[in-house]
């Protein structure tokens, strides 16, 4: 059965420490096959509300909900659904990785073939079939990212929680990771994924949330977020001249809504506050003073730049 | 134990005509691997690690390289007297040196540490996130510990049988010391996950840890005490009646409390808004219905008053020490606890006592001693209706006026104690998050200050110093002790029955307000979605039948 409401839902979550407001008034939701990127620099947030929807923790107010179920009062129901990944964890001492995951199929109520098709599905997503029989405190940082992956999945919930699964891995390991975050996407499992690596989630997340001080600053898709930082008319132009790009920076230097001008060879980069009319008209005034302009447009910004600009540069 | 069969087939893999042995072997995992599937999945997971780990081994290696020597050295020691005289139960001793210290030390411990091994390193959350409850968890633990137990049982085994065939100790006598230990055994592994449970923090949990091995280093020493005090016997009273009505006692209260820890235990592991109490309440009721059956049979078998005395004393140290923990829980009720609400009257009226909660915890407390002073008054009744008052037999001897101030004054004491110690955890409530340690630790101290100040003045003054006085009447254990013990004057006395008791009923009115608050709780609906769930759930189970939709369908 579809349900229709959000699989990840956050609602006026609350969390404090003391006096420390580690989650401070979060509410978000991921949809069936979404992915959604937790961003935030370290001691945002991010993992505090991802161990309240992983029902490891309580709200002081507020609550979550993975496919309709409050994590505060049906966590049993929650835990069917939910595979957890913690940015750091254990592993056993003389246990094989078989018997690892062999262990949590149990625990989560897999018996006789259901089980073995379990183990036999998770071993060969994460690739650690090949590495069956070796004990897992003996295996390289990323072999246990995965054998944590392959732990978090293995009764197919329909909610990931991922906290930084990337950290620590190497450029191939993190693009096989990306990968199987595609599929289980693909698969329609909703997914929320932390990462530091900005790079990474803006490629495969179909929205992303910012959270810095426990606050959520801005919830959407990198372009949402994007033009929701352009409704505050700051926005980054690249004008290329014909020949020397030095007489179009002259020509902006000195302009009230001109800010952070840079000239590299043809082409000058800079900040104008205003909206997309007011750079029309700056474009008619450029042209008007003689300057030979043959490109003038707002850069796309990257995740980082977009982090950046909503956290204001303020990462801890 | 069993091994996982390979989860991959591998390409090319030509079926192979294995050996009958190996073939016989592989029958045998496969049938272990189908009866594992019933096992909690813990004790599979620990069981395999136990036979893979270094220190089972070395620990078990130990144990029969320890008989091995015991067994060579008492040989040599007892030399050809081995043939004459009854010469096993020296041997048995040492054998049970060698078995109680894996038993009682090393097994416990290893509970303790498997469980706050777990929350250190971060994998206990990973078995939280689980579908397994917290009772699996610790019954998994438990079972492990059990495994490891046999195990050494076994290593002993041939060592045990060598004894009996020395003679000098029958059977009975070897069977029913290893019970014990068993017992004792399973009762310590338990203590060491409840202790494990206690706190999460490192540095606690190795001060924990010290307590827990002076504590198993005690009962160690003090189960090769008791053995070797009873090996001295001939033999043990196995014909006597009352020596099996006192073990079977011993095992009720054994169980009793075994039962409480195991609740204990399943609720420390249990999520914060599940209801973490009803289980313990009903194990403290079963416990006191026993300890009653016990004690009413043995007033009514011996007619002795010491036994309704005893009664009283031990139902009261234990309603105090439930109602300390139970004034220690939080006062909120999660919705998951209110949709779980008795919802009829009668169910209000005698099942609201089990919702969590101080308010219904004191209330609780509070109704089951008046059901002992009750149950008392019954019992000292149906002895008078067909037997004269039994004759004190000596002068300190219990007489039924005593009894009845021990009782009314020790009623009176425990709702005081209480009723303070929930209105003074109430009133740090609204200022700080008050812990279920932090609770206990509260309520002690009051119960401290109690005792020792009215002591500590007491000192001070000269003209005092001889006995008793009216300025400890703060002091439950001295006064009741005076009050029933020894020879009161009537003052004291008429004061004590005016003041304790009206103190008790004020301090009862006074949580009044807060128990009526509890009983108002309502039960609460489900969630549309749980309720949505659950018809699901139900329609799986029992799918409707068809209707016939015509006369001749």
């Amino acid at each position: 059965m579809i349900s229709s409401h959000p699989m990840i839902e956050l609602r006026g979550l609350y969390r404090f420490f003391g006096r420390t407001k580690a989650v401070n008034d979060v509410s978000f939701s991921v949809a069936r096959g979404q992915v959604f990127g937790y961003i935030g620099p370290n001691g945002a947030g991010k993992t505090t509300s991802m161990r309240i929807l992983a029902t490891l923790d309580m709200p002081t107010q507020g609550d979550a909900f993975v496919d309709g179920f409050s994590v505060v009062n049906d966590p049993d129901r929650v835990r069917n659904r939910l595979g957890f990944m913690p940015d750091s964890f254990g592993t056993y001492a003389n246990v094989n990785v078989r018997e690892y995951l062999d262990f949590f199929a149990r625990a989560y109520g897999l018996r006789g073939s259901e089980r073995l098709r379990a183990l036999r599905y998770v071993m060969g997503f994460t690739k650690l079939d090949t590495l069956a029989d070796k004990p897992t405190n003996g295996l390289s940082k990323g072999m246990k990212q995965r054998l944590c992956l392959g732990r978090a999945m293995i009764h197919n919930p329909a909610v990931l929680v991922l906290d930084e699964p990337a950290a620590g891995l190497d450029p191939r390991a993190r693009i096989q990771l990306r990968e199987m975050i595609r599929r289980l996407a693909a698969d329609g499992k909703a997914i929320l994924i932390s990462s530091h690596i900005l790079t990474e989630l803006a490629e495969m997340c179909d929205m992303v949330g910012i959270i810095e001080q426990g606050r959520l600053l801005a919830v959407g898709s990198v372009a949402e977020i994007q033009r929701g930082q352009q409704a505050h008319h700051v926005s980054q132009v690249l004008v290329r001249a014909l020949g020397d790009a030095a007489p179009v920076a002259h020509w902006l230097n000195g302009r009230p809504d001109i800010s952070q001008i840079e000239v590299d060879g043809q082409q000058v980069i800079f900040l104008h506050q205003g909206d997309l009319e007011s750079e029309a008209e700056l474009l008619r005034e450029m042209v008007e003073a003689g300057l030979r302009v043959v490109a003038f447009g707002r850069q796309a910004k990257t995740l980082e730049e977009v982090f950046m600009q909503v956290t204001q540069g303020h990462v801890q | 134990m069993t091994t996982l069969e390979p989860v991959v087939a591998r390409d090319g893999d030509e079926p192979v005509s294995e050996p009958a042995d190996r073939r016989w072997w592989s029958r045998a995992e496969q049938v272990l691997g189908r009866f594992s599937e019933w096992l909690n999945p813990i004790l599979v997971k620990e069981t395999r690690q136990a036979l893979k780990s270094r220190q089972f081994g070395i620990t078990f290696a130990l144990v029969l390289a320890c008989g091995w020597v015991w067994s060579m050295l008492g040989v040599a020691l007892i030399g050809p007297g081995i043939f004459y005289g009854a010469q096993g139960v020296w041997l048995f001793a040492g054998y049970y040196v060698v078995l109680s210290f894996p038993l009682l030390v090393i097994v416990p411990f290893g509970a303790f540490r498997s469980l706050a091994g777990e929350r250190e390193d971060g994998t206990y959350e990973m078995l939280s996130v689980t579908t397994l409850k917290p009772r699996q968890i610790v019954s998994g633990k438990l079972g492990s510990a059990v495994l490891q137990m046999l195990v050494y049982f076994s290593g002993i085994a041939p060592c045990l049988a060598f004894t009996y065939m020395l003679e000098g100790i029958d059977m009975p006598t070897i069977l029913f010391m290893l019970f014990y230990t068993f017992l004792g055994s399973l009762g310590l592994s338990l203590a060491g996950l409840l202790i494990a449970t206690v706190t999460a923090e490192k540095h606690w949990q190795v001060v924990l840890s010290v307590f827990l091995i002076f504590g198993l280093g005690l009962a160690f020493w003090g189960s090769c005490a008791l053995v070797f005090e009873m090996v001295g016997w001939n033999s043990l009273p196995f014909q006597d009646e009352e020596f099996w009505i006192g073990n079977a006692a011993f095992l009720t209260g054994y169980w009793g409390y075994f039962a409480l820890l195991a609740a204990a235990a399943s609720a420390q592991l249990t999520f914060a808004s599940d209801n973490r109490s009803t289980a313990l309440r009903m194990v403290m009721v079963a416990q006191q219905v026993l300890f009653a059956g016990w004690m009413g049979w043995a007033w009514l078998k011996y007619g002795e008053m010491e036994f309704l005395l005893v009664f009283l004393m031990m139902s009261g140290l234990h309603w105090y020490a439930m109602g300390v923990f139970m004034n220690s829980e939080s006062g909120e009720l999660s919705q998951r606890v209110r949709r779980q609400l008795p919802q009829s009257f009668l169910g209000r009226a005698f099942l609201t006592w089990f919702a969590p909660g101080p308010a219904t915890g004191f209330m609780f407390a509070f109704a089951n001693l008046i059901s002992v002073a009750l149950m008392t008054l019954i019992g000292v009744l149906i002895w008078l209706m067909f037997n004269p008052m039994p004759t004190p037999s000596w002068s300190g001897a219990m007489t039924l006026e005593r009894l009845l101030t021990f009782g009314g004054l020790g009623l009176g004491y425990v709702t005081v104690y209480l009723g303070l110690g929930r209105l003074l955890l109430s009133g740090l409530r609204r200022f700080i998050q008050v812990p279920m340690l932090l609770g206990v630790l509260v309520q002690v101290l009051l119960l401290l200050a109690g005792c020792f100040i009215p002591l500590t003045i007491h000192l001070m003054i000269p003209d005092l110093r001889r006995g008793y006085s009216l300025l400890e009447i703060t002091n439950p254990i001295w006064t009741l002790g005076y009050a029933t013990f020894e020879s009161i004057v009537p003052d004291e006395l008429f004061i004590l029955w005016c003041a304790v008791p009206l103190a008790g009923v004020v301090i009862f009115l006074a949580n009044v307000p807060a128990v009526v608050t509890a009983v108002r709780h309502v039960r609460i609906a489900k969630p549309r979605r749980v309720a949505e769930e659950d018809l699901l759930i139900e329609a799986q189970r029992s799918p409707p039948t068809p209707e016939p939709v015509n006369p001749l369908d």
